[in-house]
């Protein structure tokens, strides 16, 4: 209410509480079109277990459309969330696409770590538009699927030969 | 006995509601039944396993539909418009659709109180279609004005998006007529006289000159599937009132 965000945001206002006459400040709910959120876990039924940190419930129940890109494809009844994790109902979930490694070059906790190298092979890069140009043709056009860019960027971790067989993504049937 | 059809029992009052509410079901509908629904439940059920394979079943008490932390998902999914359907019921319904869920007589000194409208009022609204079934049909249920209105059939809030659809009771089906804004009778159930609906329902039904239609018996493959794979899932989920309807 008194930092300077209301001096450069006009557009946000202020609405008295009608109960302790307090005033706040009210912002829009933010509702994206399509989420899409990584997961360690999911099944065919579109129910996914996600780090317990992030808010990717909080996400998916806001988005119109959510995708949950999962490390693991299991059974429902093996949709467990571990210790660090949550739930998230197939009600709030329209697709799991089976990616293992597909968080790269960010991480997936407890599954493998941020590839701080690439990021910042990737800001270098990123510092012009040739550079950028080539960063993009090598990692992601010239790449014709993603275990091709896992080979690319030599993508060491997640579980260990759970990837590439069999169909990749699960169109949830509810 | 041993050549006998699964269907050719006849079919019982609750079996025929639940046809009935099942061919009011479109495919491809996400459809969600809330606490002590069992005739919708089986309905929704009916529904996918017949004529409607895409319907989205959130059946409450269903082992396979599972939430991440709570009922409260449910209302904000109708919130953010994903539910077509909810059903409700109420100890009166009026001719202009409205429900009480609340007590009957005077709000201060009611001769009854009741558990109240729960998420009834926020769901009518926010849901596409509302269809309320009765498990009984009298003039104590069916009178000219509530007592107290938990939930409308339809208003003019701004962020409405439906309202009330049908209404099924142990007779007929009644629909709600959007431009009058009233209840009409739509269908008799087979084996029911007209005059024992307007008998036992305490306003006018809107019958005018129309001829008011037999509903189609369930067909041999509605009461099959109704008495095979619905029954069995509805022994999970609503084991007193499968047994109840079909034995154990």
């Amino acid at each position: 209410m008194h930092s300077d965000l209301m001096k450069v945001r006009r557009d946000l206002k202020t609405v008295r509480d009608p109960y302790s006459g307090n005033e706040y400040v009210v912002v829009l709910p933010v509702i994206p079109d399509v989420a899409i959120i990584h997961a360690a876990k999911g099944s065919r039924n579109g129910e996914i277990t996600t780090d317990a940190t992030r808010n990717d419930r909080l996400l998916a129940m806001a988005a119109k459309k959510t995708i949950a890109v999962v490390e693991e494809l299991v059974e429902p009844e093996d949709v467990l969330p571990g210790r660090q994790e949550v739930f998230v109902a197939s009600v709030h979930i329209d697709a799991v696409v089976l990616a293992p490694g597909g968080a790269h070059p960010t991480g997936c906790p407890r599954i493998y770590e941020t590839d701080a190298a690439h990021i910042r092979e990737y800001v270098a890069a990123s510092k012009d538009e040739q550079g950028l140009a080539a960063y993009m043709e090598k990692y992601i056009f010239a790449p014709e699927d993603h275990d091709r860019y896992l080979e690319v960027v030599n993508f060491r971790g997640g579980n260990s030969g759970s990837s590439t067989s069999g169909n990749r993504s699960g169109r949830k049937q509810l | 006995m041993t050549n006998m059809k699964i269907s050719d029992q006849p079919a019982q009052t609750p079996e025929v509601m639940i046809g009935a509410i099942s061919r009011l079901l479109r495919d491809g509908e996400w459809v969600a039944t809330g606490t002590l629904s069992p005739i919708p439940a089986a309905a929704a059920l009916l529904a996918k396993m017949t004529h409607a394979p895409h319907l989205t079943t959130l059946i409450y008490g269903d082992p396979d539909f599972r939430l991440s932390e709570g009922f409260h998902e449910l209302f904000a999914l109708a919130q953010k418009g994903k539910i077509d359907v909810f059903f409700l019921s109420g100890v009166q319904i009026d001719k202009r659709g409205s429900i009480n869920l609340s007590m009957l007589g005077d709000y201060n000194h009611p001769t009854v109180r009741l558990p109240g409208g729960a998420g009834s009022s926020m769901l009518s609204a926010l849901v596409r279609r509302v269809i309320i079934f009765t498990t009984s049909h009298n003039q104590r249920l069916f009178v000219p004005k509530v007592d107290f209105i938990n939930a409308t059939a339809t208003d003019d809030a701004p962020w409405r998006r439906g309202g009330l659809s049908h209404v099924v009771t142990p007779l007929c089906t009644m629909a709600f007529d959007g431009t009058k804004k009233e209840i009409i009778l739509e269908s008799l159930f087979p084996g029911v006289d007209l005059e024992e609906v307007v008998r036992n329902t305490g306003f006018d039904l809107g019958i005018g000159g129309r001829s008011i239609p037999i509903m189609t018996p369930l067909a041999d493959e509605e009461l099959a599937v109704l008495r095979g794979p619905v029954r069995e899932r509805m022994r999970l989920i609503y084991p007193q009132f499968a047994a109840s309807v079909w034995g154990s």
